[in-house]
């Protein structure tokens, strides 16, 4: 490690250090890359669940996942549910879907989805 | 019984009042003579020492020091008169009161005003070191076991009247008047006393036996023009505090300008005779004082010694007399400096906390400024009145100078009748002033005129970056023309720790506000956690969405500060409101509560468009 990269760890702020470490993660993994995903396509996507959102819509409740695998972030709505067994903060999970683009975000509906542990 | 802080203050400044009785009252010529005249003519009480200092000490000329004493008095008093003469005019032309500042403002512009009021209020603050220190050496020559506290009393009194002062003792005639006249009439006593022993009575010089007054005396050197001068600029203190007749004109009675013209007058006459007669007396008397301070009894206090015969009633009187007059000098300034200041940043020069005025109707800020500059000043200066003189002086020429070139250019410019003589003489006394200015600094630069010198242009400065800040203010409040206030999507988001009461409370608050969007944002632990949340949301029928994420570095705040940032991104030109549940309990035990809170409080209090608000959920 050099003087400058050295340097680059301590100034890094902890996001950057996090996707670093994602990046690590899933270099095993062949999947596409969530900044490279294309909208509109079949696509394999994976990533470290960030974090969760329950929304009560007129009584149908929803979960969403924003998952993350050091390249950007994609937000997985899996509808009619509340609770999905095995899916928590800081687990990781596969997603077999169609993404698409809302503003910025990369969003997948109901897919079907492998937990990698 | 716990003594709160707001009774304490009570109890030192005393109870408020209301803003509708401050009363104006109108001083007579007897009372105001007292009020304006006691920081000039306490000045007496030094002068005259600190001539005879630089001779003997720093020049080392000897017996030659008494000889030369009469024509420096004289070029003072000369001096004084210059000066008065140029103050009368102003008297009349600024009836509202015009301070160095004020005229320079109105007739030389920004940069000049600056420096007169930078130099004015340096000057405000020696005066309370200097009279201060010299009223502690005056209690210290009778008393002298007192003398290893100087310091101490010196501070010890600085408090007392900056207290006094926060309780809004004013210029009230009834406290000012007694110590003045008592000084004035045991100074012309000493000195008719004096005058008639030494050329009716044979009284002579004080006993120079000791060894070292022997060696204090034994100087031979030949006077050099550099330390005639040095005495001289000296002397030339004996002219502070002259300037405060034309600052408080407002304050006589109808006819303002002409009682505070004849004010002045007599001031001078009582400033400029005791100061002569003193130096008169001091030539035959011929007291000692050294620059080091081994001799640690005043110049005066040796003269009252020797003239009454030792330690007596009148030497006793002589002594407080000249306390009281010099602590009065010290409170002059404290009404000086905080009104002063007040200008200053009532033209947005200073902070505007200096306009604040407290509980009893003073500029209370200005005042504990003062007290507190003045406190380090003596502290710094071992309450030495030689070592601060050089400090002293060069602010007040700075403002005579400027003072009466503004003059000078007023009458060029209004062009009244007789202008050209007046004009005269404002510019005489720009010129000497300015003179005499500039010797101050040339010749104690090393001794201390340095400071001032360093100081004065560091508090423009000051006054410019104040002023910047404001103007930049202001300009960006200005309400161009056609503005409207857009509106803005609203996003709430509330922080969840558990689902409790207040949360619940905090939520139907959020609901209130009518968001674009409400969002709960909660930090967990667990997966447990987290599914309790969930549950327990569900349960209590919330409807707004619930957003857990973890807290991946076990930093809470900056964790919640980065998914505020990223929420603020999804909308642009967007408004955030966070609202934070807070229990409130007894003081003992807040702080068991909220300290991240706290933490995330103070981050979001300078953030762009976010509004924090605290829902207070009070536990009975």
């Amino acid at each position: 490690m050099g003087i400058r990269s050295f340097g680059k760890r301590l100034t890094a702020d902890n996001l950057e250090i996090d996707s670093e470490r994602l990046c690590e993660r899933f270099k095993e993994y062949d999947f596409v890359n969530i900044a490279d995903s294309q909208s509109r396509t079949r696509t394999k996507l994976a990533g470290e669940i960030k974090r969760m959102r329950i929304k009560p819509r007129s009584g149908i409740p929803a979960v969403e996942l924003v998952i993350n695998d050091g390249t950007g972030e994609a937000t997985v709505i899996f509808s009619g549910r509340r609770n999905i067994p095995g899916v928590d903060h800081g687990k990781c999970i596969m997603v077999d879907g169609v993404p698409h683009r809302d503003g910025g975000r990369v969003v997948i509906l109901n897919p079907a989805y492998t937990l990698l542990g | 019984m716990v003594i709160s802080p707001s009774a304490l203050k009570r109890f030192l400044i005393g109870k408020p009042i209301a803003s509708s009785e401050d009363a104006h009252h109108r001083l007579s010529k007897k009372i105001a003579l007292p009020v304006f005249a006691s920081d000039a003519i306490s000045s007496t009480a030094y002068a005259t020492e600190e001539i005879l200092i630089v001779f003997l000490s720093l020049a080392a000329v000897g017996m030659t020091a008494f000889d030369n004493l009469v024509p420096i008095s004289i070029l003072v008093v000369l001096l004084l008169a210059i000066v008065v003469s140029s103050y009368r005019q102003t008297i009349y032309a600024y009836p509202k009161g015009g301070g160095s500042y004020v005229v320079s403002r109105e007739n030389l512009g920004r940069s000049p005003s600056l420096v007169a009021g930078a130099s004015m209020l340096v000057d405000y603050i020696l005066t309370v070191a200097v009279s201060v220190s010299a009223g502690v050496a005056a209690i210290v020559s009778a008393f002298e076991n007192m003398l290893p506290y100087r310091v101490e009393l010196c501070v010890g009194f600085i408090v007392l009247v900056t207290l006094a002062n926060l309780r809004g003792i004013k210029e009230s005639g009834a406290l000012f008047a007694p110590p003045t006249y008592l000084y004035v009439v045991s100074l012309a006593s000493l000195i008719i006393v004096g005058l008639y022993k030494v050329y009716f009575q044979d009284l002579g010089p004080i006993d120079h036996s000791d060894a070292y007054a022997q060696e204090l005396l034994s100087g031979q050197k030949t006077l050099t023009i550099f330390f005639f001068l040095k005495a001289f600029s000296s002397g030339a203190v004996a002219l502070t505090g002259i300037e405060a007749v034309a600052d408080g004109v407002p304050a006589f009675e109808k006819p303002e300008a002409k009682n505070a013209s004849k004010t002045l007058m007599w001031m001078a006459v009582i400033l400029g005779t005791s100061f002569f007669g003193l130096s008169v007396l001091a030539q035959e008397i011929q007291p000692l004082k050294d620059h080091e301070g081994e001799i640690k009894i005043t110049v005066l206090a040796q003269m009252a010694e020797q003239v009454y015969g030792g330690r007596n009633i009148f030497f006793y009187i002589t002594q407080f007399a000249t306390f009281g007059i010099l602590i009065l000098a010290a409170n002059t300034a404290y009404a000086d400096f905080p009104r002063l200041s007040s200008i200053i940043a009532k033209d947005n020069y200073l902070p505007r906390q200096l306009m604040n005025r407290g509980d009893r109707l003073v500029f209370s800020n200005g005042i504990i400024f003062l007290g507190v500059a003045a406190g380090m000043l003596v502290i710094a200066f071992g309450g030495i009145v030689n070592a601060l003189i050089p400090l002293y002086a060069v602010g007040v020429f700075t403002g005579f100078t400027l003072s009466q070139f503004g003059m000078l250019v007023r009458h060029r410019k209004l062009k009244e009748p007789g202008w050209q003589l007046r004009a005269f003489f404002s510019g005489v006394g720009a010129l000497t002033t300015f003179f005499v200015a500039g010797i101050v600094v040339v010749v104690k630069f090393t001794d201390g005129a340095w400071i001032p010198a360093v100081i004065i242009p560091t508090m423009m400065a000051i006054f410019l970056a104040v002023n910047r800040h404001y103007t930049r203010v202001r300009s960006f409040l200005q309400i161009e023309e056609g503005y409207i206030a857009p509106r803005r999507t609203h996003t709430v988001i509330v922080l969840v720790g558990s689902v409790n009461k207040g949360v619940l409370q905090a939520v139907k608050y959020a609901e209130s506000l009518r968001p674009d969007r409400l969002l709960a944002l909660s930090v967990v632990g667990s997966p447990e956690e987290k599914m309790k949340l969930g549950d327990d949301w569900a349960k209590y029928g919330m409807t707004a969405e619930l957003e857990t994420l973890t807290d991946d570095f076990r930093n809470l705040t900056d964790t919640i500060l980065m998914h505020i940032n990223r929420i603020d991104d999804e909308d642009s030109d967007d408004i955030i409101t966070v609202v934070i549940p807070e229990f409130v309990t007894a003081i003992r035990s807040q702080w068991l509560h909220n300290q991240s809170a706290l933490a995330i409080k103070a981050r979001l209090l300078y953030r762009k468009n976010t509004v924090v608000t605290s829902v207070p959920i009070v536990i009975e």
